[in-house]
């Protein structure tokens, strides 16, 4: 039997609205294997996780498991047939005991639905006894550090006897101690035959833990291989694409601006949020692209959101143009010149069901009031001259944003701000789910707008944006500024390493 | 259905003949001992023995705060005020049953002599009324009665007062015409009387006018306006209206202004601001009682009952006394004092 | 079984309260008072036990009042108009309770509303169908006519158990109501239902995160209806126990309940941010509200200052409730230091 597939899925499709997530994708998984799976934000890693754990319906395709073909689109029926899921994001019921989170939605019971607590205390034993982990049962989650939260996961997944546990960025909040012991559980899963699946930005853990090797870019399959067959250049390059590998590269040989024109537009020292990041400190200049890179979890976000007013910091100074300010709400900052471009652009940023010219004119009203009253004209002629700047496709500024695709959805966010003319952009993952041709469009802005001489910072966790854009790049891990480089003196090894916090 | 109809009905008919006959004896006795209590008050009250030992526990259990009842209390504790050792408490049902229950379970078991009681439901009442009885505590309501009998009732006369609502109506109108009621909601006996009162009185005096609507507005002046523009829509040729309470009479006069109708507007209790807008000309006409004098009369008979000289027995099965009235309508209305305004 | 901190606060607190009334308010500590408190209360704690299932799963029910008054005019119509016997009523009036919550239930999962939206809109519902069904206004001699049935007025009785117990010769003992025993096998009910089933876990584990349970494998359309219907019921069995004890059923039955009892169990450490929380609490905390107000009109504080004390009881216990899970946040995030520092 061991040549049957734990896992085969054949030609997954999945479309949101008219935006293809994930096309004709396969996934093989044997007995035993470690498959990592790679790709850059928006490859289409999630969707296809969340259609085996039935979280979500493919619009076409099917998965067999272990040569059944399963139902799809129902979370019970998966767990049932043997698959688990360790997710990026905590999935435990944190005021509930680890007894309980350990089963989770199937409690032993006896008839009536009477719980059977010997008979799960006993096999939790057993349990952690076989994989030598220490855990008190009767524990609240939420009073347990994350490190144990994670191995409750893993314990929860076990007690399902699960042949097969996907592992979505399983190592996120982990210290690199603690990544070890991971490994280690991982290759006595896979020495009884559990089949995993890897999905980790971080590739010196995928050369470490895994055998195989699926690569994912805008939804689709690209590659497959084994670990041993392939190096990592090749691997970024995969992951990437060609013509951005190529371009990314020729963008190393391009002139690359560290501290601008040397004006410092905003300073940041000794920034602290108790129990969230301390101790900030750096500069950013008028004329130059400041990237933030780090791990999911490092903080990036929570930082800069007090930079715009969001959030408040408890100590340390923020300057403006040589102001000391400590903005209460996002007003103040917009008044200070500064645009903030949010990640989750559905949530914070647009109104989806409004038109782009109305989107376009959101923060910047003011100038087409005529006595109280929005010159709707101005507001039109406004819209045109953006949408033009930008090359937002279709060119229609009655179409709402609803129906733009992914990429021109961002260039009207961008654009959006950009039409304050702010003296400091920010932009929180730029690119998130983005097409690789609006990707490099949007670069471009960045880049007119630090050329025009405002100073830009962007938070970003996709390694390849960073080395393409950025004039320097500061390193977050764990809620502290680790290092800051000027971007024509390091390489991407560097700062992998520093993310990881390894160095 | 039918047969479920005529049953009530004459019991009610029973019913009302007992308050006549009630009324009859002890309208009489309720005058000579207001009388008695407003020449020399302290002597009638509780006697010098028990005055000695305990203070007195009265309490008045309200529907909810509102012109009357505030009138009412007004009227009770200026006459318990004078008997020295009564504490008297007014308390607040909030409109809700199971609040008045709650609180007369509460007076019950706190040693309370007497309680006055505006019931929001007859029925619902009943048990309680019947557990205060069980504990030796006398209860007397006020305007609503209840279906479990007990020591006095004290009402403005809703039953005649209406017949005579009707006959001043009908000489308004003319003898002809059609007219609306804005109801009580069901479930308070005060609805029946007043309701029957006015139909026997039409039927009695002017047997040509129609009662054309007769609709719940809860006492409340916004409701009512509601309720008659609706009525208005599906009877255009409305001439009169008798709104059970000033409240709703009130709300039925606004309907009029807005609309420019000429309306004739009876209304029921005689509040102050009803007997201003007869004097305004807005309203024809409203049964006046005086509250303060109702409430007065009823911590009388609490007083009364309270020295163990007069046992509640004495009242019969249950003490009935009801409240001289005038029909208030522009002509007579002057004749009532400002002090007996409220 | 260990006590959580808010329990534990909330048993202080009513030992407190009681200690406090007993000295201070005259004829508080008499049987009598007891006996009041548990007739008038028991249907309350009923209410609340009730609504902690829709606040464990994070939600709210805000239509039990208008439940109550549903099915108390049910009872009264099939009594009065259609003169069925009580051991057919019961059965139907807690049917029509269940269904009643179980619709809201339903609206919340398959119409994805908001619960409070949801609820919001049949407490509207409910109440204009109590008006629409009303015996006491499609016949009006009803209004005035109690109801006799023995099955249904049996329901309001007081039992001797001190007497039995030979207590009573040593101390002065209440007689207890039937609502009381009633409450307390629905409390026994449900708390081995919340603390010893599965469902009761998995009621837990919606509430708690819900996108866990779903990937869990839980039905957690199936347990969210069922917490409804839960609530539903126990509104059905708090309106029985309150026609029997008025003999009659009205429009406005249970008006404004909702909020005591959603009270009661906020007060009795039900966390509205879900997932958090017993029965035991609930119960209690309608007692606690209950000893409260009694206490308060005994000492003759006017019903005013009364409602600003419950309110702000109220606010104490929301805002407890918000710094445990305030605290509990904090520890997630200082946990997370600690690995960066570990790091």
């Amino acid at each position: 039997m061991a040549d049957t597939p734990i896992i085969k899925a054949i030609g997954l499709t999945k479309v949101y609205g008219n935006l293809p997530a994930l096309s004709d994708a396969n996934l093989t998984v044997m007995p035993g294997e470690v498959r990592a799976l790679i790709g850059s934000n928006g490859a289409g890693k999630s969707t296809l996780i969340k259609i085996l754990t039935g979280a979500v319906s493919p619009t076409l395709g099917r998965v067999q498991l272990n040569g059944e073909t399963a139902p799809l689109g129902d979370p019970s029926e998966m767990i049932r047939r043997g698959v688990a899921c360790i997710y990026q994001h905590s999935n435990l019921a944190p005021a509930m005991s680890v007894l309980d989170n350990m089963f989770l939605g199937r409690q032993r019971a006896y008839r009536f639905g009477l719980l059977d607590r010997r008979r799960q205390r006993k096999e939790a034993l057993a349990l952690l006894e076989k994989h030598a982990i220490d855990l008190d049962l009767d524990a609240t989650v939420a009073n347990l550090p994350t490190v144990k939260q994670k191995e409750v996961e893993i314990m929860k997944a076990l007690a399902l006897d699960a042949r097969a546990i996907l592992m979505d960025e399983p190592t996120g909040w982990l210290a690199a101690s603690e990544v070890a012991k991971l490994h280690a559980t991982i290759r006595a899963l896979k020495g009884r035959g559990v089949g995993i699946v890897y999905i980790s930005h971080m590739l010196d853990e995928i050369f470490a833990v895994c055998d195989t090797m699926t690569i994912m870019r805008d939804g689709k399959v690209i590659a497959e291989s084994a670990v041993a067959d392939i190096d990592r250049p090749r691997v970024v390059a995969l992951m990437v694409g060609e013509k951005l590998a190529r371009e990314s590269a020729q963008a190393t040989h391009q002139k690359r601006q560290p501290r601008g024109t040397g004006e410092v537009r905003l300073s940041a020292k000794n920034l602290t949020k108790r129990g969230v990041f301390r101790d900030i400190s750096f500069d950013l200049h008028a004329g130059e692209i400041f990237c933030i890179t780090g791990l999911i979890g490092s903080k990036r976000t929570e930082l800069i959101r007090t930079f715009f007013g969001s959030d408040r910091f408890d100590s340390g100074t923020l300057e403006v143009e040589g102001k000391s300010v400590a903005f209460r709400g996002p007003t103040q900052a917009i008044a200070h010149g500064i645009g903030f471009v949010p990640e989750d652009r559905h949530r914070e940023g647009l109104m989806l069901d409004m038109s782009m010219t109305e989107n376009l004119a959101m923060a910047t009203l003011n100038r087409f009031h005529r006595a109280g009253l929005i010159s709707l004209r101005k507001m039109v002629e406004a819209g045109k001259r953006s949408i033009a700047n930008l090359s937002i496709q279709p060119p229609d500024g009655k179409r709402p944003v609803r129906l733009l695709s992914g990429g021109n959805q961002q260039k009207v966010l961008v654009g959006k701000w950009l039409n304050l003319g702010p003296r400091i952009i920010i932009l929180d993952e730029p690119t998130v789910g983005v097409d690789v041709g609006a990707k490099a469009e949007i670069y471009a802005i960045l880049r007119a707008e630090r050329d025009r001489g405002a100073a830009v910072l962007v938070v970003s966790s996709d390694l390849e944006e960073v080395m393409t854009v950025a004039d320097r790049i500061g390193v977050m891990a764990a809620g502290r500024l680790k290092a800051v480089h000027d971007a024509d003196k390091t390489g991407m090894d560097e700062i992998v390493r520093e993310i990881g916090g390894d160095a | 259905m039918t047969e479920d109809n005529k049953l009530p009905a004459t019991d009610r008919r029973d019913f009302l003949k007992t308050i006549m006959l009630g009324s009859a004896a002890l309208g009489g006795a309720a005058t000579g001992l207001m009388g008695k209590i407003n020449v020399a008050t302290g002597d009638i009250g509780v006697s010098q023995a028990r005055a000695a030992d305990a203070r007195v526990k009265m309490a008045f259990v309200q529907f909810a705060p509102h012109t009357v009842s505030t009138a009412w209390s007004a009227g009770i504790a200026e006459v318990l005020a004078t008997q020295q050792i009564v504490d008297y408490q007014a308390l607040d049902g909030q409109g809700k049953l199971e609040v008045q229950v709650s609180l007369m379970d509460q007076l019950i078991s706190d040693g309370t002599q007497v309680i006055f009681l505006q019931p929001v439901d007859s029925v619902g009442v009943a048990p309680s009324i019947a557990k205060a009885k069980r504990a030796g505590i006398s209860v007397i309501t006020l305007n609503i009665d209840a279906t479990e009998p007990h020591a006095a009732h004290v009402e403005m006369n809703h039953y005649f007062g209406a017949m005579d609502i009707a006959k001043a109506m009908g000489d308004a109108m003319g003898g002809k015409g059609e007219v609306a009621i804005l109801n009580a909601p069901p479930g308070i006996i005060i609805r029946d009387q007043r309701t029957n009162g006015f139909v026997d009185g039409l039927k009695m005096h002017h047997p040509d006018i129609k009662v054309v609507a007769d609709q719940v507005a809860d006492w409340d002046r916004k409701k009512a306006q509601d309720v008659l523009t609706t009525i208005l829509a599906a009877n255009p040729n409305l001439g009169g209206v008798y709104g059970v309470n000033d409240s709703m009479a009130m709300g039925a006069m606004d309907v009029a202004k807005e609309k420019g109708l000429k309306l004739v507007i009876f209304g029921n209790d005689g509040e102050k601001a009803a007997l201003e807008a007869i004097e305004a000309g807005d309203m024809t006409g409203t049964q006046y009682t005086d509250v303060f004098q109702q409430g007065r009369l009823a911590a009388a008979v609490a007083t009364v009952i309270a020295t163990g000289m007069v046992p509640a027995g004495a009242f019969g099965a249950q003490g009935h006394l009801l409240m001289p009235y005038v029909i208030a309508t522009k002509d007579t209305v002057g004749s009532i004092q400002p002090s007996q305004r409220w | 079984m260990n006590i959580r901190p808010a329990t534990f606060a909330l048993i202080v607190f009513f030992a407190a309260i009681l200690a406090f009334f007993c000295i201070f308010a005259p004829r508080f500590a008499t049987p009598s008072t007891f006996e009041n408190l548990m007739a008038g209360f028991s249907f309350v704690a009923i209410l609340a036990i009730g609504q902690s299932f829709p606040i464990l799963t994070r939600g709210i029910d805000l239509s039990i009042g208008a439940i109550v008054a549903v099915v108390g005019m049910v009872t009264f119509d099939l009594s009065l108009i259609f003169h069925l016997p009580g051991y057919i009523i019961l059965p139907i009036a807690l049917l029509v309770g269940t269904l009643a919550g179980a619709i809201n239930g339903l609206l919340i999962v398959y119409l994805r509303l908001q619960p409070f939206i949801a609820t919001l809109a049949t407490l509207a519902t409910y109440r204009g169908l109590v008006y629409a069904i009303s015996g006491r206004q499609l016949v009006p001699g009803l209004s005035t006519t109690p109801i006799s049935d023995k099955w249904i007025t049996g329901l309001e009785n007081y039992y001797d158990v001190g007497g039995w117990l030979g207590l009573s010769k040593l101390i002065g003992m209440p007689w207890f109501p039937l609502s009381f025993f009633v409450m307390l096998g629905l409390f026994a009910l449900f708390q081995i239902i919340l603390l010893g089933t599965r469902f009761g876990r998995d009621v837990h584990t919606v509430g708690g995160n819900f996108e866990a349970a779903r990937l869990a494998g839980i039905n957690t359309g199936r347990i969210i209806i069922a917490a409804y219907a839960i609530s539903g019921f126990c509104a059905g069995v708090a309106a029985l126990l309150l026609v029997a004890r008025l003999t009659t059923s009205t429009e406005a039955l249970g008006f404004g309940m909702e909020l005591t009892a959603i009270a009661a169990a906020v007060i009795g450490g039900v966390s509205l941010a879900g997932g958090v929380g017993s029965v035991f609490g609930p119960a209690l905390g309608a007692f606690f509200l209950g000893v409260v107000l009694l206490g308060l009109t005994q000492m003759g504080i006017s019903q005013y200052v009364q409602q600003i004390i419950t309110g702000a009881i109220l606010l104490a216990a929301v805002g407890y409730d918000r710094l445990l899970v305030l605290r509990r946040q904090r520890r997630v995030t200082a946990n997370i230091s600690q690995v960066a520092a570990d790091g």
